[in-house]
Parts: structure tokens; sequence; C-alpha cells
């Protein structure tokens, strides 16, 4: 409405921020910076990046069956952050991303992670936890093949995205409480965050092994009852 | 007569991101402070004494983040005390100070900024921002409730066919989990029809227009108008160095000049904003009643 309706804008968005303004702000960054103040970098380029991928998600022409289809998986993944100690939430946008595609699996992952905030507390982090599981499911998308391929590729996937997402939330803590890049720092908050990284890794195994295969099925049937 | 809430979302999230960037981004002691106090004192102007709990969440969490860093990191002159061969030092214990009341500052208002900002407001914003992904938020938020009535019926009529019982914890897991399998499946059949609903009506063909509940009226320009310029003096001052503090090796401060003054006085006023207009609408309202 306001930002991002004129076409010329869009598209001028869409050349700058990912060959200008992101690689800008990085080295000015640094540079004006001194290496002192990492957190703003980082802020700026999470958020130019989620930008970047409105734009280019506005400007593409989405089905509509697709796009209902991203709000429901959405609404399922919100749901399912209320359950204790297990989150499906990166378990259900691979699922997401295998079927409908990496574009729908990042949607799924960066808006479940705004939504559920408005429960869990809303942040500076919530930029970051928006990335972290868009990606997850965008990468997903991207090796989507050899995921559905074996089981076990799948299952290592997940595990492998529980330690990577800990991993990311863990930079963006240190980066906060330092405002500059710090080992010690960096290492003392993995090991507290150890149960959270073993609670990730279980929940995307455990929720992956169980819902994998039936969520599989239903999204294929749909996709060749309605061919979306 | 508005309470700062009622403020149109886009104004009060510039304001919001106003507070906290500086916060975020600077690390002179003394803004620190303003901010935490700032927050503490518009959240307890919002919800009164309660919320006991998040109070004590917030400073324990406080106190924690204090002793990491002197814990962690061994930078600085004065050694105080020296444990496990690694000497804790003041600076350092300082520096976690600082730290803590900028994170503590800045949980606090984003405590106070999710009570405002309903999902109705959140959707306006993202609106502005981007039609297609508010669509698929509201949507999303739409399914939450529509999702769990339809398993309460769902759930109804598996008991009712005789289908599980809820006192054998494994027939019930059984039970609950076709339970949600039948939930998915009807929520992406329910999905399709309502976007072929959408088609026929229309979606996709131009524009969309939606039902706004917000205006720009004039007291809305005029505070984004002041928050913006109160956010350029303070980010200037704070950008061209003339609040600059540096912890390590030893604790230097630099008497802030006119401009450093000025940043300082214009932060103040900035987190004042809203709690001015919240305490004069009260006033107002006390007297308005007083002369019926």
């Amino acid at each position: 409405m306001l930002l991002i309706r004129n076409k010329e804008l869009r598209k001028v968005i869409k050349i700058t921020v990912p060959f200008v303004i992101i690689p800008l702000v990085t080295i000015l960054g640094a540079l004006v910076f001194n290496e002192k103040k990492h957190i703003i970098i980082s802020l700026a380029v999470a958020l130019l990046s989620l930008l970047l991928f409105a734009a280019g998600f506005e400007k593409k022409s989405t089905g509509t069956r697709r796009m209902v289809m991203v709000a429901v998986m959405t609404a399922l993944c919100f749901a399912g952050r209320f359950i204790p100690f297990f989150k499906p939430v990166a378990a259900l946008t691979i699922i997401t991303a295998l079927y409908l595609g990496g574009e729908a699996g990042f949607l799924v992952g960066a808006l479940s992670a705004v939504l559920s905030n408005f429960y869990f507390g809303q942040g500076p982090w919530t930029a970051f936890q928006m990335l972290a599981w868009g990606l997850i499911g965008f990468c997903a998308g991207i090796l989507s093949k050899k995921l559905l391929k074996s089981n076990v590729i799948l299952l290592l996937y997940g595990a492998l995205t529980g330690v990577v997402y800990s991993f990311i939330m863990d930079i963006w803590t240190v980066l906060w409480y330092n405002q500059s890049f710090n080992m010690n720092l960096y290492i003392a908050a993995l090991v507290s965050a150890v149960p959270y990284t073993v609670s990730y890794v279980v929940s995307n195994v455990l929720f992956l092994c169980l819902l994998a295969k039936p969520f599989g099925e239903k999204l294929e049937r749909i996709k060749t009852k309605y061919g979306i | 007569m508005r309470s700062f809430s009622e403020y149109n979302p886009i104004v009060v999230t510039v304001w919001f991101f106003s507070v906290t960037g500086i916060a975020m981004f600077s690390s002179y002691p003394l803004l620190m402070l303003i901010s935490l106090l700032g927050g503490v004192l518009f959240f307890t102007v919002r919800n009164g004494i309660s919320h006991g709990k998040e109070h004590i969440f917030f400073w324990v969490l406080f106190l924690i983040l204090t002793l990491a860093n002197p814990l962690v990191s061994h930078n600085g002159k004065t050694v105080l005390f020296v444990m496990n061969h690694n000497p804790v030092t003041l600076e350092a214990t300082l520096y976690g100070l600082n730290s803590a009341t900028m994170i503590v500052g800045v949980l606090y208002w984003f405590r106070s900024f999710t009570q405002i900002m309903t999902s109705e407001k959140l959707l306006y914003v993202t609106g502005a921002l981007s039609p297609k992904l508010s669509l698929i938020l509201s949507m999303a938020l739409r399914f939450v409730p529509l999702f769990s009535r339809q398993s309460v019926k769902i759930n109804n009529a598996q008991k009712a066919m005789g289908l599980y019982k809820d006192d054998n914890i494994i027939d019930d897991i059984k039970g609950k989990s076709r339970v949600f399998s039948i939930l998915v499946t009807w929520a992406l059949e329910n999905g399709i029809i309502t976007a072929d609903s959408m088609e026929a009506r229309g979606f996709g063909t131009h524009r969309r227009t939606h039902f706004c509940r917000f205006r720009f009226r004039g007291s809305d320009i005029a505070l984004i108008v002041v928050s913006i310029a109160l956010l350029v003096v303070t980010a200037f001052s704070v950008g061209i160095g003339s609040l600059d503090f540096s912890f390590y090796p030893s604790i230097s401060v630099k008497t802030p000049g006119k401009l450093g003054i000025a940043g300082i006085i214009s932060y103040i006023a900035l987190i004042m904003i809203p709690i001015i207009i919240e305490t004069e609408v009260s006033l107002r309202w006390k007297y308005l009643r007083s002369g019926i």
C-alpha cells in the first residue's frame, strides 16, 4: 500500500537491495563502526533480506490456492508452538518446503515466527528467528529431491537444522549482549543453551518421524486432486 | 482525546523502534539508564502494579546478565579479585551492568509493544509493507480458532462413534492423533475451497481494498514528526561520537558537549511523549468527571 505498491519502486528494490545495499551496509558498517557494532550491521542485513523476500513475493503471481495452503500450514505451526518442550515449527516448515517448494517453506517459517511471537513475546530477535526458520525451509526446498528420496537423510537434515538454529540464535544473543562478537561469550552461550539445542534436535527428528509421511501423503493428494 | 495506544499503529511503531533502536545501538550508560527507567515507568503506567511475575523474571535476568560478563571476559585494569586463576575486573562488571541495563530496558519496551500492537494493528502495518503477506497472516490468524473449533467437532464425532476412550493412555494418544490427521486433511480441503471462493469473487483481478479502522489524523502527523525529529537529534549526537564511553582498558568518561546534552535531552523527551499523553488524558478525564 505505502511502500511496495509502485511497480517501478519494486523493481528498484529488487535490484538494489541484494547487489548494492546489503554489501554496502556490511562494508560501511565494518569501516565506520570500527568492527565494534556488529549488531547494527547484522540487524540491518536481516531486515533487508526479509524486505527483499517480501518484494520478490509481492511481484510474483502466486496462485490463490498455494497462498491459502501457506496460510493453513502457518496456522498449524502457530498452534504447534503451544506444545510444551517439543516444538514442531521447524519440522512443519521443512515438510511444507518439501511438497510446496522453497518459497512456501520460507514463508511458513518466517510468518509463523512473527505470528507466534505475539504470544511468546515480540522482540528484536524476531527478525533473526524469521530469517533462521525461513532459511531452514528455503534450503529444504532446494534439497527437496534428495530429502524426499531417503528418510535417513531427511532426519539428519532435521537434526542438523536444530543445531544450526541454536547456533544462529546464539550468535544473535552474543551480538546483542556484547555489541561485538566475542568467542568466549559465544561458547558460554552455546553451553548454556545445550538443553534447548537438544530439545530442538529431538523435536525436529521426532516430528519429522511422526508427521513427514502422513503430511506428505495429504499434501501430495491435495496437489494431484486440485493440481496446485 | 486519545490515549497513546489509540494513535495510528504506524506512528506507534515508528516511535517504538526509535526508542529501542537508540537503546540497542548506543552504549552510553546514561541513555541505557534512561531507557530502562522509561521502560519500567511506561509498563507500570499502563498496567498498574500487576504482572509481578514478569517483573521478577526481568530482574533475575538483569542479575544473571550483569554477572555473566565478568566471569567470561577478563579485560580491564582494575582487578577486584581472582577466581580460578582468572581475574575478575571492575571494568568487565560495569560493562556487564551496562549491557544488562540495555537488554532489560529493551525487554520492558517490547513487553509494552506486544500489549499495544494487537494482531489487527499488525495486519495494518504489514499491509502497508506488503498486502499479500498481510493477507496470509490474517488468514492464518483466522484459521487458528477455526481449527480448534473443528477439532472439538471431530473429537466429539469420533467419541460418539465409539472409536476411542480417553481413560486409556495408548488409546487416547492413538485417538488424538487420528483426530489431528482428520483435522489436517479437512484444513487443507477447506483451504482449497476458501481459495476457490476467493477467486470466484474476483480476488487477484485488481488491487485489493481492505477495511481499515485507522486513519492519519492531525495529532498522528504531529506525533510522528516530533518523534522522528527527536530521533534524528539523538541519533546524530550518538553517531558523531559526542556520546562515547569506553570501558576497556579503563573507564574513560568524556564530558558530553552541547550536542551530547541535546541528544540526551531529546531522548528523554522522546521517551516521555506517551507518558505525558497518558497522564494528560487521565487528568482531563478526571476533570471532566468532576464537572458532572
